[in-house]
C-alpha cells in the first residue's frame, strides 16, 4: 500500500510543469476576451516583408533575451508613461513607420507557472502604424497600455493559439 | 500555483507557415543576417570591453559620452547604434571595424537574389 502511493506521488510529481529556462524563449501573443489577437491582427495587415522583419526581430531577442544586446538595434526599452514596454521599431515604403509592442514574461518559477507559462517569454501585445514624421497620440497609447493591463490581469494567460 | 501550461507554439507555426512563401523567406533570411550582424558587432566590442576590465563609464568618459548612453547601447534599451558610436567606441578599446567580403558562394547567392534572371 505504502509502496504505491509512493510510485503515484512520483507520476504526480512528474505532471507538473517546470519552467525550462534555457534560451530562446518563447514568443506568444495576447488575446482579448472576445478571442481575437491583436498582434497578430497587425502583423497579417503588414507589408509581407514588415512582417518577415518583425519575426526576425522577434526571434534574435528570444534567443538573446535583455539585458543582452540583440535585434539588431531594432528592439528598444520605452520609458516614460510606457515604461516596462519593448517596441520593435520599423521602417516601410514610403518611410510608413510600423511598430509592435511587446511586455516581456520572467519572473520566478512559480509565478511563470502561475500565468501558465513553461518558460520566460516575449507577450507580443498589438502593434500601431504611422507616416512618416507624425506622432501616435496619448490615446494611442493608452489603448496599448489597457491592452496591456488586460494581459498581465490574467492568470493563466489568454494568449492566441 | 497554476499547473496549466498554455500552447506555447503558435509563434513558430505561422513562421513556419509564412515561410512557405518565398519573398517572406527571403526578406526574412536578410532581415536575420543583418540582425546578427549588428548584434555581432556590439556583443564583441561589450566582450573586448570586460577582457580589458574597462568599465562602461570608463569607455564613456573616453570616448566623451555619457555613461548611460553606453549601458543602453550595451542591453540594447535603445536603438539603432550608430556608425561613428561604434567606430569611436572600437578605437578605445584598441579595435577597429572592418568590412569582410563575403566567402565566393555566399557572394554569389547574394548577386543572384538581386539579378534575377531574365525571362
Amino acid at each position: 500500500m505504502a509502496r504505491r502511493r509512493s510510485q503515484n506521488d512520483k507520476t504526480d510529481a512528474s505532471r507538473v510543469p517546470r519552467v525550462d529556462r534555457r534560451q530562446p524563449w518563447a514568443i506568444i501573443y495576447y488575446e482579448t476576451r472576445d478571442g481575437s489577437a491583436p498582434a497578430l491582427e497587425f502583423l497579417d495587415e503588414c507589408p509581407g516583408k514588415i512582417d518577415a522583419e518583425f519575426l526576425s526581430v522577434l526571434d534574435a531577442v528570444a534567443g538573446a533575451p535583455p539585458p543582452q544586446f540583440s535585434g539588431g538595434g531594432k528592439w528598444e526599452a520605452m520609458h516614460g508613461n510606457m515604461g516596462g514596454w519593448h517596441e520593435i521599431r520599423l521602417t516601410g515604403p514610403s518611410r510608413e513607420q510600423f511598430r509592435l509592442f511587446c511586455v516581456l514574461e520572467n519572473a520566478s518559477d512559480e509565478e511563470l507557472l502561475r500565468r501558465g507559462l513553461t518558460k520566460p517569454a516575449i507577450a507580443v501585445v498589438t502593434g500601431m502604424r504611422k507616416p512618416w514624421r507624425t506622432k501616435f497620440s496619448e490615446n494611442d497609447y493608452s489603448r496599448v497600455r489597457r491592452l496591456g493591463d488586460d494581459h498581465k490581469a490574467n492568470h493563466p494567460r489568454r494568449i492566441a493559439r | 500555483m497554476s499547473s496549466t501550461a498554455l500552447d506555447m507554439s503558435l509563434h513558430e507555426r505561422r513562421r513556419a507557415q509564412r515561410m512557405k512563401d518565398p519573398e517572406f523567406r527571403a526578406a526574412y533570411e536578410r532581415a536575420t543576417r543583418e540582425i546578427e550582424q549588428t548584434d555581432q558587432v556590439i556583443r564583441e566590442l561589450d566582450a573586448l570591453r570586460v577582457d580589458l576590465g574597462m568599465s562602461k563609464a570608463e569607455l564613456a568618459r573616453r570616448i566623451n559620452r555619457n555613461a548611460s548612453s553606453i549601458r543602453r547601447l550595451f542591453t540594447a534599451s535603445s536603438s539603432r547604434p550608430e556608425l561613428p558610436l561604434i567606430a569611436a567606441i572600437a578605437d578605445a578599446l584598441g579595435a577597429e571595424v572592418r568590412v569582410m567580403p563575403k566567402a565566393p558562394a555566399s557572394r554569389r547567392s547574394t548577386r543572384q537574389r538581386r539579378e534575377p534572371a531574365a525571362a
